[in-house]
């Protein structure tokens, strides 16, 4: 009896030694590079100092100081008035697109490879590209513009320039939602449609009662994950605009970056970090909620 | 996919209006979206002054190489180049063999804390990179690896979406298959190396696709975790063009488009597994 029981102990010991091997050489970095960090970004948001060494305890001072300075309260706002540009187009866009790539049968594979190509290029080079679009002498608008007798606009003026960034974004975008949803209309049940069409429902109704409905779950994760990456948009306005003219551009993560790389002031940074956390965490957990009503 | 799009349409056949409606808008989008580049491609084959001439010359005839060949004889660009392929290669392939090892313990395998961790780890699937590179140089500094190779490739492998994918795809697998070769004594080790994997090897792929582009992309990581200019990668390098003394509009679109190239390519050979990078995020479901 005794000996059944060390056996069964040792047997135990031994699968758990297993399995943590096999989990543990990704779990080290995941720990380290990734749950350290999280962490650290909490802790470093109640501090004041530099970042290495030099810190003191300030409590919530930092959240305080957010909302208090303008260049902090204005790169959130800047952000959000980003994301409200971007997102909905993008959606938008892409299910027209998506829609029309499940529907068309001619030129499919080039139509696919066309509108998906953007989404192969870095977003730095992005922001180049939209350099050479925008750009006051010899950018593509200006040149088309003159060519049809009008005046050259400004494109990177201070008005101009958050819009003109969010659709260098959406034009980035779309392409990768497009292919999403083209998946997400090929997995509908084709059932549900001939049963409509033979009611006589046309396109429009269609859409809106039976593909709709139908991907709904993977519209408000599309829409989760579009809002999450615009509230990181880095790179664009790093090449584009550097956060001008002005504070114009100046986003969070941008913020961010500028503040504890630039000026060291990490606390501010971290403050901002945190809170683009919780409002991605809030918004991922509100999904997720909206998700399992409809499953349950 | 493909068979779903193609086969029969004889009840729910698009109408003729319909049909066109769908054209025009693919049609619309195409030109938006190709144009930018061509536009992008002509200015690199112009010399510098000629970019400002009006009207512009849209095909440059005959194209001047200028640009090209200052970006590669004579331009720090080959080795950005060379960085960002060699720490993508390294990572991709680490990361193909750590994840899918993972995700084979957390489907397949019973040990305490199994559950736990594997939340855990989904949990911090939405974490921006953006929000953590202060801590996360704070960690890479206190470690003593900043300014090397090792802080380019060890902190991406950190990332649980490849994880939490292996873990979806192997827990499909029938049960039958790794419990019948374990009653036959062949070791967890084996079972993953000569049964499980040559099974996922299409989901392999994924993974690789998905993390060699992030990595080709990544720039906020790359951008504060060296300064060395011999460690600069691709995207850090052409982002820094702009810095330098004057812009040189020419040589910045050579780049742009060179820097291009390498997913062009890996897209033409892995068309299948890219697209299901788009679909991966369905998965998440």
């Amino acid at each position: 009896m005794a000996d059944h029981r060390r056996l069964r102990r040792r047997w135990v010991l031994q699968r758990n030694l297993t399995g943590w091997a096999f989990v543990a050489p990704v779990g080290f970095f995941f720990v380290l590079f990734l749950l350290i960090p999280v962490l650290g970004v909490f802790w470093w948001s109640t501090q004041s100092g530099r970042l290495l060494g030099g810190n003191e305890f300030v409590g919530l001072d930092n959240f305080g100081r957010i909302l208090t300075s303008i260049e902090a309260s204005g790169a959130l706002r800047t952000t959000v008035l980003f994301a409200l540009f971007s997102v909905p187009a993008i959606i938008v866009i892409a299910m027209v697109l998506g829609m029309s790539l499940a529907r068309v049968k001619r030129g499919a594979t080039v139509y696919r490879f066309m509108v998906y190509f953007p989404v192969l290029v870095p977003p730095i080079v992005i922001g180049l590209i939209w350099v050479f679009l925008t750009h006051a002498d010899f950018g593509l608008f200006n040149v088309v513009l003159r060519a049809v007798g009008a005046e050259p606009v400004n494109w990177l003026s201070t008005t101009n320039a958050l819009p003109v960034v969010a659709a260098a974004d959406i034009w980035r975008s779309v392409g990768y939602w497009a292919i999403f949803f083209l998946a997400a209309f090929l997995g509908l049940p084709r059932e549900l449609y001939e049963a409509a069409h033979l009611d006589g429902a046309n396109t429009i109704r269609r859409f809106w009662y039976v593909t709709l409905p139908g991907i709904r779950n993977i519209l408000l994760l599309a829409v989760l994950m579009a809002t999450i990456w615009a509230l990181q948009v880095f790179e664009i306005v790093l090449v584009l605009t550097r956060g001008g003219p002005g504070t114009a551009t100046r986003t969070a993560v941008y913020y961010v970056w500028w503040y504890v790389f630039g000026d060291g002031q990490v606390g501010l940074g971290a403050a901002i970090s945190v809170l683009l956390l919780v409002v991605i965490l809030a918004m991922s957990l509100a999904v997720v909620r909206l998700i399992r009503v409809r499953q349950a | 996919m493909r068979e779903r799009l193609f086969s029969s349409r004889t009840v729910d056949e698009p109408s003729r209006i319909e049909r066109a409606f769908y054209h025009v808008a693919l049609i619309v989008a195409c030109i938006a979206l190709v144009t930018p580049f061509l536009y992008v491609i002509s200015a690199s084959l112009k010399e510098s002054t000629s970019l400002f001439e009006y009207p512009p010359k849209l095909v440059p005839f005959p194209p001047y190489f200028g640009h090209y060949e200052r970006l590669v004889s004579d331009s720090p660009f080959p080795r950005w180049m060379a960085n960002t392929l060699f720490v993508a290669t390294i990572v991709t392939v680490a990361k193909v063999f750590l994840d899918s090892l993972a995700g084979y313990a957390f489907a397949k395998l019973n040990f305490v804390g199994r559950n736990a961790f594997f939340l855990l780890m989904v949990a911090m699937l939405l974490v921006p990179y953006g929000a953590i590179i202060l801590p996360l140089y704070a960690v890479v500094h206190a470690i003593g690896i900043h300014d090397t190779y090792f802080a380019l490739i060890l902190p991406p492998l950190c990332n649980p979406l490849g994880v939490f994918l292996m873990r979806q795809v192997i827990s499909m697998l029938p049960k039958d298959l790794d419990n019948a070769a374990r009653l036959d004594g062949v070791s967890e080790f084996g079972i993953y190396r000569r049964i499980i994997l040559p099974l996922i090897k299409p989901s392999l792929v994924v993974v690789a696709v998905i993390t060699f582009t992030e990595m080709f992309m990544s720039f906020i990581w790359p951008l504060v975790a060296v300064r060395d200019q011999d460690l600069q990668v691709l995207t850090v390098g052409v982002a820094s063009m702009r810095n330098m003394t004057s812009v040189n509009f020419g040589l910045w679109s050579a780049a742009a488009v060179l820097g291009m190239v390498p997913l062009a390519l890996a897209f033409f050979l892995f068309q299948r597994q890219f697209q299901a990078r788009s679909i991966a995020g369905a998965l998440k479901q």
